[in-house]
Protein backbone atom coordinates (compact mmCIF):
# COMPACT_ATOMS: atom_id res chain seq x y z
CA UNK A 1 0.00 0.00 0.00
CA UNK A 2 1.64 3.31 -1.41
CA UNK A 3 -1.00 5.85 0.35
CA UNK A 4 -1.38 4.22 3.95
CA UNK A 5 -2.64 7.25 5.82
CA UNK A 6 -2.66 10.12 3.53
CA UNK A 7 -5.47 11.81 2.87
CA UNK A 8 -6.42 13.01 -0.41
CA UNK A 9 -8.59 14.99 -2.67
CA UNK A 10 -10.23 13.44 -5.69
CA UNK A 11 -12.65 15.53 -7.92
CA UNK A 12 -15.02 13.92 -10.73
CA UNK A 13 -14.85 10.55 -9.31
CA UNK A 14 -18.61 9.79 -10.76
CA UNK A 15 -16.96 7.89 -13.68
CA UNK A 16 -14.13 7.05 -16.02
CA UNK A 17 -10.54 8.08 -14.74
CA UNK A 18 -12.22 9.48 -11.85
CA UNK A 19 -13.57 6.54 -10.24
CA UNK A 20 -10.63 4.52 -11.37
CA UNK A 21 -8.64 6.55 -9.24
CA UNK A 22 -10.78 6.58 -6.20
CA UNK A 23 -10.98 2.90 -6.58
CA UNK A 24 -6.84 2.69 -6.51
CA UNK A 25 -6.47 5.30 -4.16
CA UNK A 26 -8.92 3.50 -1.80
CA UNK A 27 -7.01 0.19 -2.29
CA UNK A 28 -3.52 1.91 -1.84
CA UNK A 29 -4.50 3.04 2.23
CA UNK A 30 -5.96 6.82 1.18
CA UNK A 31 -8.72 8.21 2.64
CA UNK A 32 -11.04 10.27 0.39
CA UNK A 33 -12.98 13.53 -0.73
CA UNK A 34 -14.54 12.24 -3.45
CA UNK A 35 -16.15 14.88 -5.71
CA UNK A 36 -18.76 14.53 -7.75
CA UNK A 37 -21.38 16.95 -9.01
CA UNK A 38 -24.46 15.06 -8.39
CA UNK A 39 -25.31 12.98 -5.48
CA UNK A 40 -26.64 9.47 -6.87
CA UNK A 41 -27.66 6.23 -4.86
CA UNK A 42 -25.00 3.95 -6.86
CA UNK A 43 -22.40 6.43 -6.01
CA UNK A 44 -23.12 6.34 -2.15
CA UNK A 45 -23.34 2.60 -2.57
CA UNK A 46 -19.96 2.43 -4.41
CA UNK A 47 -18.23 4.67 -1.83
CA UNK A 48 -19.32 2.13 0.94
CA UNK A 49 -18.65 -0.14 -0.80
CA UNK A 50 -14.79 0.22 -1.35
CA UNK A 51 -14.48 2.01 2.53
CA UNK A 52 -15.78 -1.17 4.10
CA UNK A 53 -13.53 -3.11 1.51
CA UNK A 54 -10.11 -1.37 2.03
CA UNK A 55 -10.84 0.02 5.82
CA UNK A 56 -10.29 3.77 3.82
CA UNK A 57 -12.32 6.50 5.09
CA UNK A 58 -13.98 8.03 2.01
CA UNK A 59 -16.37 10.90 2.06
CA UNK A 60 -18.81 12.02 -0.58
CA UNK A 61 -18.38 15.48 -1.43
CA UNK A 62 -20.90 17.30 -4.31
CA UNK A 63 -20.05 20.30 -5.94
CA UNK A 64 -20.76 21.73 -9.13
CA UNK A 65 -17.01 22.95 -10.49
CA UNK A 66 -18.86 25.75 -12.24
CA UNK A 67 -19.69 27.53 -9.50
CA UNK A 68 -17.41 29.20 -7.43
CA UNK A 69 -20.23 29.61 -4.48
CA UNK A 70 -20.55 25.70 -4.37
CA UNK A 71 -17.06 25.28 -4.42
CA UNK A 72 -16.21 27.72 -1.80
CA UNK A 73 -18.81 25.81 0.87
CA UNK A 74 -16.47 22.51 -0.52
CA UNK A 75 -13.88 23.81 0.89
CA UNK A 76 -15.06 25.16 3.99
CA UNK A 77 -16.22 21.64 4.41
CA UNK A 78 -12.54 19.90 4.06
CA UNK A 79 -11.24 22.19 6.27
CA UNK A 80 -14.05 21.22 8.48
CA UNK A 81 -12.36 17.87 9.15
CA UNK A 82 -9.18 19.31 10.14
CA UNK A 83 -6.53 16.53 8.33
CA UNK A 84 -3.53 17.21 6.37
CA UNK A 85 -4.49 17.13 2.84
CA UNK A 86 -1.61 15.06 1.01
CA UNK A 87 -2.39 15.06 -2.50
CA UNK A 88 -5.10 16.88 -4.71
CA UNK A 89 -6.15 15.13 -7.86
CA UNK A 90 -7.76 17.62 -10.31
CA UNK A 91 -9.61 15.04 -13.07
CA UNK A 92 -12.82 16.41 -13.65
CA UNK A 93 -13.49 17.82 -17.16
CA UNK A 94 -15.29 17.92 -20.65
CA UNK A 95 -14.25 17.07 -24.19
CA UNK A 96 -15.26 18.70 -26.94
CA UNK A 97 -14.92 17.63 -30.62
CA UNK A 98 -14.93 20.29 -33.30
CA UNK A 99 -12.87 21.56 -35.94
CA UNK A 100 -11.06 25.13 -35.23
CA UNK A 101 -13.04 26.93 -37.76
CA UNK A 102 -17.05 25.37 -36.19
CA UNK A 103 -15.96 26.00 -32.69
CA UNK A 104 -18.41 28.32 -30.66
CA UNK A 105 -17.62 31.08 -28.33
CA UNK A 106 -20.21 29.67 -25.66
CA UNK A 107 -18.62 26.30 -26.04
CA UNK A 108 -15.06 28.03 -25.82
CA UNK A 109 -15.90 29.38 -22.78
CA UNK A 110 -17.67 26.33 -21.22
CA UNK A 111 -14.89 24.21 -21.93
CA UNK A 112 -12.23 26.59 -20.15
CA UNK A 113 -14.23 27.08 -17.15
CA UNK A 114 -14.56 23.47 -16.31
CA UNK A 115 -11.16 22.06 -17.42
CA UNK A 116 -8.97 25.16 -16.25
CA UNK A 117 -10.82 27.88 -14.27
CA UNK A 118 -12.45 25.44 -11.80
CA UNK A 119 -9.18 23.15 -11.29
CA UNK A 120 -7.50 26.41 -10.68
CA UNK A 121 -9.41 27.94 -8.31
CA UNK A 122 -9.96 24.76 -6.71
CA UNK A 123 -6.28 24.12 -6.06
CA UNK A 124 -5.61 27.84 -4.89
CA UNK A 125 -7.55 26.82 -1.84
CA UNK A 126 -6.07 23.50 -1.53
CA UNK A 127 -2.64 24.78 -1.91
CA UNK A 128 -3.29 27.13 0.89
CA UNK A 129 -3.57 24.40 3.61
CA UNK A 130 -0.57 22.23 1.51
CA UNK A 131 1.47 25.16 1.96
CA UNK A 132 0.84 25.57 5.75
CA UNK A 133 1.84 21.98 6.32
CA UNK A 134 4.65 22.47 4.00
CA UNK A 135 4.21 18.95 2.24
CA UNK A 136 1.87 18.32 -0.93
CA UNK A 137 1.48 16.37 -4.36
CA UNK A 138 -0.75 18.20 -6.90
CA UNK A 139 -1.90 15.87 -9.85
CA UNK A 140 -3.76 17.39 -13.19
CA UNK A 141 -5.22 15.17 -15.17
CA UNK A 142 -4.34 16.89 -18.73
CA UNK A 143 -4.27 15.02 -21.86
CA UNK A 144 -2.29 14.10 -25.24
CA UNK A 145 -4.54 16.45 -26.96
CA UNK A 146 -2.83 19.14 -24.77
CA UNK A 147 0.71 18.54 -25.94
CA UNK A 148 0.10 17.13 -29.69
CA UNK A 149 -2.26 20.01 -31.01
CA UNK A 150 -4.54 16.80 -32.90
CA UNK A 151 -7.14 17.44 -35.11
CA UNK A 152 -10.52 18.59 -34.00
CA UNK A 153 -9.21 19.37 -30.37
CA UNK A 154 -8.48 23.56 -30.59
CA UNK A 155 -10.58 23.94 -27.41
CA UNK A 156 -10.54 20.67 -25.55
CA UNK A 157 -6.89 20.49 -26.61
CA UNK A 158 -6.02 24.21 -25.67
CA UNK A 159 -7.75 23.97 -22.01
CA UNK A 160 -5.49 21.00 -21.36
CA UNK A 161 -2.74 22.42 -22.39
CA UNK A 162 -3.53 25.52 -19.97
CA UNK A 163 -3.74 23.00 -17.14
CA UNK A 164 -0.07 22.00 -18.29
CA UNK A 165 1.43 25.07 -17.95
CA UNK A 166 -0.40 26.03 -14.35
CA UNK A 167 1.07 22.90 -13.29
CA UNK A 168 4.59 23.70 -13.80
CA UNK A 169 4.37 27.10 -12.76
CA UNK A 170 2.84 25.84 -9.35
CA UNK A 171 5.77 23.57 -9.56
CA UNK A 172 7.72 26.60 -9.40
CA UNK A 173 6.35 29.02 -7.10
CA UNK A 174 5.47 26.43 -4.43
CA UNK A 175 8.36 23.80 -4.44
CA UNK A 176 10.03 26.01 -1.55
CA UNK A 177 6.82 24.51 0.47
CA UNK A 178 7.36 20.76 -0.68
CA UNK A 179 4.51 21.00 -2.59
CA UNK A 180 5.24 18.90 -6.02
CA UNK A 181 2.90 19.60 -9.16
CA UNK A 182 2.94 17.24 -11.82
CA UNK A 183 0.06 16.89 -14.92
CA UNK A 184 -0.56 13.45 -16.71
CA UNK A 185 -1.35 13.30 -19.82
CA UNK A 186 -3.85 9.70 -21.08
CA UNK A 187 -3.55 9.03 -24.30
CA UNK A 188 -6.71 7.39 -25.43
CA UNK A 189 -8.07 5.47 -22.43
CA UNK A 190 -11.66 3.64 -21.87
CA UNK A 191 -13.68 5.95 -20.70
CA UNK A 192 -17.41 7.75 -22.10
CA UNK A 193 -15.30 10.35 -23.18
CA UNK A 194 -13.48 8.13 -25.73
CA UNK A 195 -17.03 6.79 -26.81
CA UNK A 196 -17.13 10.70 -28.36
CA UNK A 197 -14.72 9.95 -31.07
CA UNK A 198 -15.28 8.28 -34.42
CA UNK A 199 -14.25 5.04 -34.59
CA UNK A 200 -11.60 5.27 -37.45
CA UNK A 201 -9.85 8.06 -35.67
CA UNK A 202 -9.60 5.52 -32.28
CA UNK A 203 -8.60 2.96 -34.75
CA UNK A 204 -5.97 5.21 -37.14
CA UNK A 205 -4.52 6.45 -33.99
CA UNK A 206 -3.86 2.57 -32.44
CA UNK A 207 -2.44 1.72 -35.83
CA UNK A 208 0.59 4.14 -35.56
CA UNK A 209 1.03 3.50 -31.60
CA UNK A 210 3.02 0.97 -29.57
CA UNK A 211 1.01 -0.31 -27.79
CA UNK A 212 -1.60 -1.37 -29.86
CA UNK A 213 -4.63 -0.79 -27.74
CA UNK A 214 -6.08 1.86 -25.46
CA UNK A 215 -5.76 2.38 -22.18
CA UNK A 216 -7.77 1.26 -19.06
CA UNK A 217 -8.45 3.88 -16.24
CA UNK A 218 -7.26 1.99 -14.04
CA UNK A 219 -3.46 2.61 -15.73
CA UNK A 220 -3.66 6.38 -15.64
CA UNK A 221 -4.65 5.59 -11.99
CA UNK A 222 -1.86 3.68 -11.09
CA UNK A 223 0.36 6.94 -12.39
CA UNK A 224 -1.68 9.01 -10.19
CA UNK A 225 -1.19 6.95 -7.28
CA UNK A 226 2.75 7.20 -8.06
CA UNK A 227 2.98 10.70 -8.29
CA UNK A 228 1.26 10.76 -5.28
CA UNK A 229 2.89 8.39 -2.91
CA UNK A 230 6.64 9.30 -1.68
CA UNK A 231 8.05 7.28 -4.96
CA UNK A 232 8.02 10.00 -6.76
CA UNK A 233 9.15 12.56 -4.25
CA UNK A 234 12.15 14.37 -6.17
CA UNK A 235 9.70 14.54 -8.99
CA UNK A 236 7.86 18.20 -10.01
CA UNK A 237 6.63 20.21 -12.64
CA UNK A 238 6.24 17.51 -15.07
CA UNK A 239 4.04 15.92 -17.76
CA UNK A 240 3.88 11.81 -17.95
CA UNK A 241 2.42 10.66 -21.35
CA UNK A 242 0.05 7.48 -20.42
CA UNK A 243 -0.41 6.54 -23.94
CA UNK A 244 0.82 3.43 -24.77
CA UNK A 245 3.29 5.13 -27.23
CA UNK A 246 1.12 7.39 -29.40
CA UNK A 247 3.12 8.68 -32.53
CA UNK B 1 8.27 2.94 2.42
CA UNK B 2 7.24 -0.02 0.29
CA UNK B 3 7.70 -2.51 2.75
CA UNK B 4 4.80 -3.99 2.65
CA UNK B 5 3.92 -3.35 -0.84
CA UNK B 6 5.92 -5.76 -2.89
CA UNK B 7 5.42 -4.44 -6.33
CA UNK B 8 8.28 -6.59 -8.05
CA UNK B 9 6.69 -9.61 -6.57
CA UNK B 10 7.16 -13.06 -8.80
CA UNK B 11 9.92 -10.73 -11.36
CA UNK B 12 13.04 -11.60 -12.03
CA UNK B 13 15.45 -7.96 -12.77
CA UNK B 14 18.97 -7.57 -14.12
CA UNK B 15 20.67 -4.41 -13.48
CA UNK B 16 24.03 -3.24 -14.36
CA UNK B 17 26.11 -0.82 -11.90
CA UNK B 18 25.32 -2.49 -8.74
CA UNK B 19 27.75 -1.22 -7.02
CA UNK B 20 27.06 1.74 -5.78
CA UNK B 21 25.22 4.86 -6.33
CA UNK B 22 21.64 4.75 -7.95
CA UNK B 23 22.31 1.05 -8.72
CA UNK B 24 23.07 -0.33 -5.34
CA UNK B 25 19.42 1.72 -4.18
CA UNK B 26 17.54 0.40 -7.20
CA UNK B 27 19.38 -3.43 -6.19
CA UNK B 28 17.90 -2.76 -2.52
CA UNK B 29 14.32 -1.34 -3.01
CA UNK B 30 14.05 -4.28 -6.35
CA UNK B 31 14.98 -6.81 -3.31
CA UNK B 32 12.75 -5.58 -0.74
CA UNK B 33 9.83 -5.83 -3.59
CA UNK B 34 10.30 -8.96 -3.87
CA UNK B 35 12.12 -9.01 -7.06
CA UNK B 36 14.70 -11.82 -7.94
CA UNK B 37 17.86 -10.02 -9.12
CA UNK B 38 21.09 -10.71 -11.58
CA UNK B 39 23.35 -8.15 -9.80
CA UNK B 40 25.77 -6.79 -12.46
CA UNK B 41 28.80 -4.93 -11.36
CA UNK B 42 32.40 -4.75 -13.13
CA UNK B 43 34.71 -5.93 -9.96
CA UNK B 44 33.88 -8.07 -7.55
CA UNK B 45 34.66 -7.02 -3.81
CA UNK B 46 34.05 -8.22 0.18
CA UNK B 47 31.89 -5.10 0.91
CA UNK B 48 29.55 -5.93 -2.10
CA UNK B 49 29.51 -9.70 -1.72
CA UNK B 50 28.25 -9.54 2.06
CA UNK B 51 25.76 -6.84 1.07
CA UNK B 52 24.01 -9.24 -0.94
CA UNK B 53 24.51 -12.28 1.30
CA UNK B 54 22.44 -10.01 4.14
CA UNK B 55 19.69 -8.41 1.52
CA UNK B 56 18.98 -11.80 0.31
CA UNK B 57 18.44 -13.04 3.71
CA UNK B 58 16.19 -9.94 4.85
CA UNK B 59 14.27 -9.91 1.60
CA UNK B 60 14.04 -13.70 0.89
CA UNK B 61 15.01 -13.08 -3.08
CA UNK B 62 17.21 -14.31 -5.08
CA UNK B 63 20.52 -12.34 -6.03
CA UNK B 64 22.93 -13.46 -8.44
CA UNK B 65 26.28 -11.25 -8.54
CA UNK B 66 27.36 -11.06 -12.24
CA UNK B 67 31.11 -9.76 -12.34
CA UNK B 68 32.07 -8.33 -16.02
CA UNK B 69 33.20 -5.58 -17.61
CA UNK B 70 30.64 -4.16 -20.32
CA UNK B 71 32.96 -2.83 -22.47
CA UNK B 72 34.21 -5.94 -23.15
CA UNK B 73 31.64 -8.11 -26.02
CA UNK B 74 33.29 -11.62 -24.67
CA UNK B 75 32.60 -11.08 -21.21
CA UNK B 76 28.95 -9.87 -22.17
CA UNK B 77 28.20 -13.10 -23.82
CA UNK B 78 29.79 -15.09 -20.91
CA UNK B 79 27.62 -13.24 -18.51
CA UNK B 80 24.72 -13.45 -21.07
CA UNK B 81 25.17 -17.69 -20.81
CA UNK B 82 25.12 -17.72 -17.31
CA UNK B 83 21.72 -15.47 -16.99
CA UNK B 84 20.11 -18.01 -19.56
CA UNK B 85 21.74 -21.09 -18.11
CA UNK B 86 19.47 -20.23 -15.34
CA UNK B 87 16.32 -20.54 -17.21
CA UNK B 88 14.43 -17.48 -16.12
CA UNK B 89 11.68 -15.63 -17.40
CA UNK B 90 13.59 -12.24 -17.52
CA UNK B 91 10.97 -9.41 -17.01
CA UNK B 92 13.14 -6.29 -15.87
CA UNK B 93 16.68 -4.54 -17.32
CA UNK B 94 17.70 -1.64 -15.68
CA UNK B 95 20.53 -0.35 -17.38
CA UNK B 96 22.58 2.15 -14.83
CA UNK B 97 26.33 1.81 -15.27
CA UNK B 98 27.87 4.48 -16.50
CA UNK B 99 30.27 7.16 -16.28
CA UNK B 100 31.00 10.36 -16.42
CA UNK B 101 33.79 12.85 -17.37
CA UNK B 102 34.16 16.30 -17.72
CA UNK B 103 35.59 18.82 -20.50
CA UNK B 104 34.74 21.99 -22.34
CA UNK B 105 33.71 21.23 -25.71
CA UNK B 106 37.20 22.44 -27.64
CA UNK B 107 38.90 20.74 -24.59
CA UNK B 108 37.39 17.16 -25.30
CA UNK B 109 39.40 14.84 -27.01
CA UNK B 110 37.91 12.53 -29.61
CA UNK B 111 39.51 9.48 -26.90
CA UNK B 112 37.64 10.66 -24.08
CA UNK B 113 34.45 10.93 -26.65
CA UNK B 114 34.76 7.30 -27.90
CA UNK B 115 35.91 6.05 -24.05
CA UNK B 116 32.07 7.86 -22.80
CA UNK B 117 30.05 6.56 -25.79
CA UNK B 118 31.58 3.07 -25.67
CA UNK B 119 30.57 2.45 -21.41
CA UNK B 120 27.16 4.62 -21.53
CA UNK B 121 25.92 4.11 -25.06
CA UNK B 122 27.58 1.49 -26.92
CA UNK B 123 27.68 -1.22 -24.23
CA UNK B 124 24.30 -0.66 -22.80
CA UNK B 125 23.03 -1.03 -26.72
CA UNK B 126 24.46 -4.47 -27.40
CA UNK B 127 23.60 -5.44 -23.59
CA UNK B 128 20.14 -4.29 -24.00
CA UNK B 129 19.96 -6.51 -27.54
CA UNK B 130 21.02 -9.94 -25.93
CA UNK B 131 18.91 -9.16 -22.83
CA UNK B 132 15.90 -8.51 -24.98
CA UNK B 133 15.79 -11.60 -27.07
CA UNK B 134 15.63 -13.67 -23.58
CA UNK B 135 12.31 -11.29 -23.44
CA UNK B 136 11.21 -11.64 -26.67
CA UNK B 137 9.95 -15.37 -25.44
CA UNK B 138 7.88 -14.50 -22.84
CA UNK B 139 6.23 -11.55 -24.51
CA UNK B 140 6.88 -9.30 -21.44
CA UNK B 141 9.42 -7.55 -20.22
CA UNK B 142 10.20 -3.62 -19.13
CA UNK B 143 13.31 -2.00 -20.16
CA UNK B 144 14.45 1.52 -17.84
CA UNK B 145 17.84 3.47 -18.63
CA UNK B 146 19.11 6.06 -17.51
CA UNK B 147 19.45 9.12 -19.52
CA UNK B 148 20.34 12.73 -17.77
CA UNK B 149 18.74 16.30 -17.74
CA UNK B 150 21.80 17.59 -19.34
CA UNK B 151 20.89 15.20 -22.22
CA UNK B 152 17.61 17.47 -22.72
CA UNK B 153 19.18 21.25 -21.63
CA UNK B 154 22.81 21.10 -22.49
CA UNK B 155 25.49 21.18 -19.31
CA UNK B 156 28.57 23.51 -19.27
CA UNK B 157 31.78 21.56 -19.59
CA UNK B 158 29.68 18.29 -20.35
CA UNK B 159 29.98 17.96 -24.21
CA UNK B 160 30.83 14.09 -23.89
CA UNK B 161 28.87 12.73 -21.33
CA UNK B 162 25.57 14.73 -22.44
CA UNK B 163 25.87 13.32 -25.90
CA UNK B 164 25.99 10.16 -24.87
CA UNK B 165 22.83 10.24 -22.54
CA UNK B 166 20.93 11.74 -25.50
CA UNK B 167 22.14 9.16 -27.60
CA UNK B 168 20.23 7.12 -24.93
CA UNK B 169 16.97 8.82 -25.44
CA UNK B 170 16.97 8.18 -29.40
CA UNK B 171 18.08 4.43 -28.80
CA UNK B 172 14.69 4.23 -26.06
CA UNK B 173 12.78 5.55 -28.19
CA UNK B 174 13.18 3.86 -30.72
CA UNK B 175 13.52 0.55 -28.94
CA UNK B 176 10.04 0.94 -27.88
CA UNK B 177 8.54 1.12 -31.43
CA UNK B 178 10.34 -1.85 -32.68
CA UNK B 179 9.88 -4.19 -29.07
CA UNK B 180 6.30 -3.24 -28.42
CA UNK B 181 4.99 -5.46 -30.54
CA UNK B 182 6.41 -8.28 -28.14
CA UNK B 183 5.14 -6.89 -25.26
CA UNK B 184 8.23 -5.07 -23.96
CA UNK B 185 8.19 -1.66 -22.59
CA UNK B 186 11.28 0.56 -22.91
CA UNK B 187 11.50 3.94 -20.96
CA UNK B 188 14.29 5.95 -19.85
CA UNK B 189 14.66 8.43 -16.27
CA UNK B 190 16.65 11.77 -16.72
CA UNK B 191 17.84 12.63 -13.51
CA UNK B 192 18.87 15.64 -12.12
CA UNK B 193 21.52 16.38 -9.69
CA UNK B 194 21.31 13.08 -7.42
CA UNK B 195 23.48 13.00 -4.41
CA UNK B 196 26.31 10.37 -5.56
CA UNK B 197 30.20 9.71 -6.25
CA UNK B 198 29.41 10.81 -9.56
CA UNK B 199 28.22 14.09 -8.10
CA UNK B 200 30.49 14.33 -4.94
CA UNK B 201 33.52 16.37 -6.35
CA UNK B 202 31.96 18.82 -8.25
CA UNK B 203 32.99 22.12 -7.01
CA UNK B 204 31.33 23.59 -4.29
CA UNK B 205 30.37 26.86 -6.40
CA UNK B 206 28.96 24.83 -9.38
CA UNK B 207 26.83 22.79 -6.55
CA UNK B 208 25.58 26.26 -5.17
CA UNK B 209 24.52 27.26 -8.51
CA UNK B 210 22.71 24.03 -9.26
CA UNK B 211 20.54 24.30 -6.26
CA UNK B 212 19.29 27.37 -6.78
CA UNK B 213 18.08 25.83 -9.64
CA UNK B 214 16.05 23.45 -7.75
CA UNK B 215 12.35 24.24 -7.07
CA UNK B 216 12.23 21.29 -4.24
CA UNK B 217 15.40 22.98 -2.69
CA UNK B 218 17.79 19.88 -2.23
CA UNK B 219 19.97 17.59 -4.31
CA UNK B 220 18.06 14.36 -5.12
CA UNK B 221 18.97 11.07 -3.67
CA UNK B 222 19.60 7.72 -5.34
CA UNK B 223 16.71 6.42 -3.33
CA UNK B 224 14.28 8.78 -5.22
CA UNK B 225 15.22 7.60 -8.45
CA UNK B 226 15.24 3.98 -7.62
CA UNK B 227 12.20 4.60 -6.53
CA UNK B 228 10.47 6.01 -10.16
CA UNK B 229 12.88 3.19 -11.97
CA UNK B 230 10.87 1.13 -9.51
CA UNK B 231 7.46 2.01 -10.64
CA UNK B 232 8.32 1.85 -14.94
CA UNK B 233 9.62 -1.79 -13.62
CA UNK B 234 6.15 -2.53 -12.01
CA UNK B 235 2.86 -3.08 -13.70
CA UNK B 236 1.77 0.11 -12.61
CA UNK B 237 3.23 1.33 -15.71
CA UNK B 238 1.62 -0.98 -17.76
CA UNK B 239 0.54 1.75 -20.25
CA UNK B 240 3.43 3.66 -20.43
CA UNK B 241 6.49 3.38 -22.95
CA UNK B 242 8.46 5.19 -24.83
CA UNK B 243 9.07 7.85 -22.65
CA UNK B 244 11.52 10.07 -21.07
CA UNK B 245 10.85 11.05 -17.19
CA UNK B 246 12.23 13.98 -15.43
CA UNK B 247 13.21 13.51 -11.63
CA UNK B 248 15.42 16.60 -11.18
CA UNK B 249 13.33 18.04 -8.08
CA UNK B 250 11.95 20.76 -10.18
CA UNK B 251 15.39 22.53 -12.28
CA UNK B 252 14.57 25.52 -14.17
Amino acid sequence: MLLENKNVIITGCNRGIGRAILERFASNGANVFACTRKESREFSELIDKLSEKYSVNIFPIYFDASSIEEMRSAVKLIQTAKIPINALINNAGITYNALFQMSTIDKIKEVFDVNFVSPFILTQYISKLMIRQKSGSIINIASTAGIDGNSGRSVYGASKAAIICMTKVISAELGEFGIRANSIAPGMTDTDMLSSMSETLISDSLKTSDIKRVGKPSEIADTAVFLASDLASYITGQVIRVDGGLK
Amino acid sequence: MTSNSKLLKGKTAIITGCLKGIGRATMDLFAQNGADIFACCQFESEEFKHHIEVLSKDTCVLIYPLYFDLCDSEQIKTAIKFIRSAKRNIDVLVNIAGMTQDALFHMTTIDQLKKIFEVNFFSQIMFTQYVTKLMLQNKTGSVINISSISAIDGNMGQLSYSSSKAAIIGATKTMSIELAPYGIRVNALAPGVIKTDMTANLPIDILDKQLGKIKLKYFGFPLEVASSILFLASDMSSYITGQIIRIDGGMQ
